[in-house]
């Protein structure tokens, strides 16, 4: 519109290739392309990760994602580790949102030593209550992150504040604020402290004005519909091919939700429809996400309806400095956040597992969803695209 | 699930099948059929999602195991097909045409465990670790500890003490009882 | 591409936030956590013991267990190991793992969680003995409740006969205790944390976790050679042994925990083995053992006698056990009733030791039929184990009568067959273990003769200071015995030259300030039990009569009439004299396990000196 305004004319044989797709040939020595690397320590950058690209002018040809920077070696560490171990070491694999790793490492341990269904009932509401929490805390940092990838900064203040006050309430739950080591084998490590849920409710009652006001801030926002509708569009056809879980998948309306296909804890005793979308660019996957926080909110006044007053938080289990699991193998999985995640468990026999392999939705989504959606699209655009894809370096390197 | 176990056995003769849950069974195909299988499992049976792959050395019979992890999301459950490879040059048929994340996986694999996926795109590129020049350390036979003793700077000042062996040092020093406190004291 | 007016304007609702209040925590520092966060370490250290499971279950590995000077009430003692958990803030993730399974409830996070300190060796400290400031702060992360527990608190309940099953008149001396089934013993060992403070107090000091190790994993050969590496008569030990262990097991420390069923483990490591000395043979190893020309002589076939020439067996030194009664076994056959220990038991150990080339030569009486002077001649050395056989007198007015009785006599009688005067009411004087045995087999003599049990058992001591194992008290109860504990014995009452009852006082102390055994009695709380035979039993003392009167000037008498050894279990004066058993340590047969195994090597140091 301003180049009509000013009438200017540029010669379209100097601009940049008008599509660009993976086989577009770059001949490096050409002088036409230029190597960036974005990251591995950039503000807009999701972790520490960095992507390689090669530009030309503002659009990018090819883009490569480099990870490593958060490499320890989880897995194999907690291969040398007891049963009961496991888990403090376990969540430092998402820091996003860590309680999933811990129900994990819990749920594949007492499927594989047969203490599956003695877990108590009262236990099982309070991991969905912090599973749920967590989702929350997630969203309320992602959501209006989104708009902070834009440089619409404000949204993320009021998110992160809210979320702080999650965080409150996880450190009166759990013990901690960030990881909570709070799900073990056999049950939970805490009851529900008095008054904790007229807390709850008074941080919910301000998230639901929050959500209001970052309708109001961001999808009321001519700017950020601007930049993210039609913005890395995820198509049907693109998640199977690329394994794209969560609410990447939903914004194309491929309607996939573990805790609907294959539920887990009480999910079948709370009412909830995941949201989808039909768009499939970034717009409809924050929006979705807009969605998934109200109903995350509501989620939560369901299980603290429905949870028991009281109950056992543990079951009784063997000796945790004894404890043999028989050989065999699982997958346990859940809906984070960001999508399906899965813990693939094998043991030997031994006091040990054989193999733990975390499945995160990152791994697909910061690779090779990445790698392909970044090409043709303007560099600016890259962190929303980060950002929409929630990738989370963490649990690729393990 | 049973159902569908049968038949694939019927084709692919099965080595071991553990029903693990009602929604996931785990089987074992011989190495030259598995990429067969699995197409047959992506094209035939919906089994269109692939979770994960994965792999697990089983030092002690000399075999990795890859594990090829399928979700179909009709039929809402999974089957983990498991494949016994040598550990001596490790080499498996790449799967990378099936699906776009496979590659990853694959790269992953050749750096984590060392195992080949020859015609994978990209698979010998460094993955997580660059310039890694011990065996891959993912596999058992890798000390992370000792690994970690050799590459950092213990601070070295820290010093523990087995209950049972000072109390023993401390209240009855002059009776070794077992044979091995005697050698030990000598 | 359009714009809408709307969304130009409506973000701009955000500068409504202009006018709120800042939501910023002013000062972060101050600020309080919440009651359960996990923050720094603090330690009760008077009360924690020392046992490691924190260090044990550290996934860190950021605590070492350190040993504590300087600092009172903290000592190595039975109990006790006297190190304390310090903690590395370079390793620890604060994930409290340490205060869950703390067995003694002493270690706790505290929710303080700022600490500055510019050298980074002081985030290295010891809990509660490195002064903190937030030492004395209460709220924080404790071991939670509502059924979290990281080992099992009660023990395996274990199965056994019930009165008046047990002391039915057909089989009254049948053992009563049916010992644990494998699942039962397995769930029993997973209670251990392997902490290893019992293996201390033991006076065999055995490898405690490592057997229970081996039931975990189901290896009893692995088992039976942890277990003959400090004690060769399991079988024996599994059924009677005093275990000390047990109460100082750091599982049991807490209120509502029980110990851990060590004994019981024990006998169940032993009973899985068949009595085939062949068997027991290749699995400890012991099949071929080259001889040496070195020969020892045992005095008396007691635990000590046995463990000793079992240790010095093993090394090639020919043997030679000289008993006085015509089977092996000492008190543990002639003491000790076979309801509790039954022979094919004791026969099962012996028999392994006899298959040694152990030479048992039995009604020999040392000092009569071969003097200890021919025993030095003929022999390299000489171990004495012969225990405590003679009863003590109460010397109340009416003991000396015939109807009065050594309860230690009585039960060699009903060993040997000789004939026990049984009669319909009996009193017991004591309130130790063997006062108890004696009780409980007058109970099922009287069952068998009478059809009925009429036994008092009384003593000084009052309920709860009964030196007799509470279980023994509690079954003697359950078998139809009165225990009247309390009461001191004044004088057996006679009728016509009849025995027909037992005067006694109450008691109200027995000892007096100085510490001295100086009983006072309420006179006017008499009463009398009526018996028509009455057994003493408050003690035994030792017959040294196979000391001829030339060795007793050349060795030394310490109080009581002990005779006084070296740290080598030598007398002090003969040094081809080794004493052992009950006579220098216990009495139990754990003591006398022990000594004889330290003897063993004394007189394996003692005969190899010259090399």
């Amino acid at each position: 519109m301003i180049n009509k305004f000013l009438g200017f004319k540029p010669d379209e044989k100097l601009l940049p290739h008008k599509t660009v797709t993976a086989d577009t040939e770059i001949d490096l020595s050409s002088h036409k392309y230029q190597k960036i690397w974005l990251g591995p320590n950039h503000p807009g950058v999701t972790g520490n990760m960095a992507v390689e690209l090669t530009v030309q002018g503002n659009t990018i040809m090819r883009a490569k994602t480099h990870v490593g920077y958060l490499h320890r070696g989880f897995e194999k560490l907690i291969e040398r580790r007891l049963f009961v171990q496991g888990f403090p070491t376990s969540i430092r694999m998402c820091v996003a949102e860590p309680d999933t790793n811990e129900y994990f490492i819990a749920r594949a341990t007492e499927e594989l030593s047969g203490y599956a269904d003695a877990v108590p009932d009262y236990a099982n509401w309070l991991r969905m209550l912090s599973l749920e929490m967590a989702r929350l805390q997630g969203l309320l940092r992602g959501v209006p992150g989104q708009g902070g990838t834009f440089a619409l900064g404000i949204g993320v203040q009021w998110g992160v504040y809210l979320r702080d006050l999650i965080l409150d309430r996880f450190e009166e739950l759990t013990g901690a604020r960030v990881y909570h080591m709070y799900i073990i084998a056999g049950g939970v490590r805490g009851n529900l402290p008095a008054g904790f849920k007229a807390r709850m409710e008074d941080n919910l009652r301000d998230i639901d004005d929050f959500i209001i006001k970052i309708k109001k801030l961001m999808f009321d926002n001519s700017v950020f519909k601007t930049r993210a509708k039609g913005l890395a569009v995820i198509t049907p056809d693109m998640v199977d091919k690329f394994g794209i879980v969560g609410t990447n998948a939903r914004c194309c309306g491929v309607k996939r939700d573990v805790r609907k296909d294959n539920p887990y804890l009480f999910y079948e005793k709370l009412d909830f429809d995941p949201p989808t979308a039909t768009d499939g660019d970034v717009y409809s996957r924050t929006w979705i996400r807009w969605q998934e926080l109200i109903q995350t909110v509501d989620l939560i006044r369901q299980i603290m309806a429905k949870m028991p007053e009281k109950g056992d938080i543990r079951c009784q289990m063997p000796n945790v400095l004894n404890w043999k699991i028989p050989k065999g193998e699982t997958y346990v999985r859940l809906e984070s956040g960001r999508g399906e995640m899965g813990m693939y468990y094998v043991t030997d026999g031994s006091d040990k597992p054989r193999r733990i392999n975390l499945r995160g939705p990152s791994y697909n989504h910061a690779i090779s969803v990445l790698e392909h959606m970044l090409i043709g699209v303007d560099v600016a655009d890259v962190h929303a695209i980060m950002v929409s894809l929630q990738t989370c370096p963490p649990e690729i390197e393990r | 699930m049973k159902e569908l176990i049968e038949k694939l056995n019927s084709k692919y003769d099965l080595q071991e099948i553990v029903y693990q849950r009602d929604n996931l069974a785990f089987t074992a195909i011989r190495k030259e059929n598995a990429i067969d299988a699995i197409t047959y499992l992506r094209d035939y049976e919906e089994f269109t999602h692939l979770v994960m792959m994965s792999c697990v050395d089983w030092i002690e019979d000399g075999k990795f195991q890859l594990l090829y992890l399928l979700n179909s999301p009709e039929k809402k459950c999974d089957i983990g097909i498991k494949v016994y490879i040598d550990r001596e040059n490790p080499e498996m048929f790449s799967a990378h045409h099936l699906w776009k994340s496979v590659w990853t996986y694959q790269r992953e694999l050749k750096e984590f465990y060392g195992i080949d996926f020859p015609g994978s795109p990209r698979v010998n590129d460094d993955f997580v670790v660059e310039g890694w020049e011990e065996i891959p350390f993912m596999r058992r036979d890798f000390d992370t500890h000792e690994y970690a003793e050799k590459t950092y700077f213990p601070r070295g000042n820290r010093k523990t003490n087995d209950p049972a062996e000072y109390m023993r040092k401390k209240l009855y020093p002059n009776q070794p009882v077992t044979a091995k406190q005697r050698k030990d004291d000598k | 591409m359009s714009f809408n007016l709307k969304d130009i304007l409506t973000p701009f609702t955000a500068w409504a936030n202009v006018v709120k209040d800042p939501v910023t925590i002013k000062d972060p520092f101050t600020r309080e956590a919440a009651p359960r966060y996990r923050g720094f370490h603090a330690n009760d250290v008077q009360v924690c013991i020392g046992c490691g499971s924190c260090e044990a279950i550290c996934e860190n590995q950021a605590i070492d267990l350190v040993p504590i000077e300087g600092v009172e009430g903290i000592e190595t003692k039975d109990g006790d190991s006297g190190l304390r958990p310090s903690v590395d803030y370079g390793r620890c993730c604060w994930c409290a793992l340490c205060v869950d399974i703390c067995t003694t409830d002493s270690l706790r996070l505290t929710n303080a969680y700022t600490w500055v300190d510019t050298d980074a060796d002081n985030f290295i400290f010891t809990p509660g003995v490195d002064k903190k400031e937030w030492d004395d702060k209460q709220e924080g992360w404790r071991k939670p409740q509502d059924g979290y527990e990281f080992y099992g608190k009660e023990r395996v309940h274990m199965e056994e006969m019930h009165s008046p099953e047990r002391i039915d008149p057909k089989d009254s001396f049948v053992e009563f205790i049916k010992g644990y089934s494998k699942e039962q013993a397995q769930q029993e060992a997973d209670r251990c944390v392997s902490c290893g403070i019992c293996t201390a107090t033991c006076p065999a000091h055995m490898g405690i976790p490592e057997y229970i190790k081996a039931i975990r994993n189901d290896d009893m050969e692995e088992g039976m050679r942890v277990l003959y590496e400090t004690n060769p008569l399991p079988e024996i030990c599994g059924r009677i042994c005093t275990h000390k262990c047990e109460d100082v097991c750091s599982v049991g420390f807490k209120d509502g925990s029980d110990a851990l069923s060590i004994r019981w483990l024990k006998r169940y490591i032993a009973d899985q083995i068949p009595a085939d000395t062949n068997q027991y043979k290749d699995m400890l190893g012991t099949g071929d053992i080259a001889k040496n020309d070195k020969k020892i002589a045992f005095i008396g076939s007691g635990p000590a006698s046995l463990s000793a020439a079992y240790y010095l067996a093993l090394l090639g030194y020919n043997c030679t056990i000289f008993e006085k009664l015509p089977e092996a076994g000492g008190m543990m056959r002639y003491g000790i009733p076979s309801y509790r220990l039954p022979y094919d038991q004791i026969n099962k150990d012996v028999d392994y030791i006899v298959s040694l080339g152990v030479e048992m030569k039995y009604n020999v009486n040392i000092g009569t039929d071969i003097t200890l002077e021919q025993l030095n001649t003929d022999f390299d050395a000489v171990y004495a184990g012969t225990g405590l056989h003679l009863g003590r007198s109460t010397r109340i007015p009416g003991s000396e009568h015939a109807n009065v009785y050594q309860s230690v006599d009585l039960l060699r009688d009903i060993v040997t067959g000789a004939e026990v005067p049984v009669e319909k009411k009996v009193v017991v004087i004591g309130g130790g273990n063997v006062a108890m045995d004696i009780t409980r087999s007058m109970a099922r003599l009287q069952m068998e003769k009478y059809g009925e049990v009429n036994v008092i058992a009384t003593s000084l001591e009052d309920e709860e200071h009964m030196p007799a194992d509470r279980e023994e008290v509690v079954e003697a109860r359950e078998e139809n015995c009165e225990i009247n504990p309390g009461y001191g014995p004044q004088e057996v009452v006679l009728k016509d030259g009849k025995v027909v009852g037992l005067k006694v006082w109450k008691c109200l102390s027995i000892f007096d300030e100085t510490g001295a055994f100086n009983p006072k009695y309420d006179e006017s709380d008499e009463r009398i039990f009526e018996g028509d035979m009455v057994i003493e039993s408050i003690g035994q003392g030792m017959d040294l009569s196979y000391l001829s009167e030339e060795i007793k000037t050349k060795i030394e008498f310490g109080p009581r009439g002990r005779i006084v050894v070296n740290e080598d279990w030598q007398a002090k004066g003969l040094p081809w004299l080794f004493i052992g058993g009950d006579i220098i340590e216990g009495p139990d047969v754990i003591h006398g396990i022990a000594n004889g195994h330290r003897g063993a090597m004394a007189i394996d140091q003692f005969l190899n000196q010259g090399r």
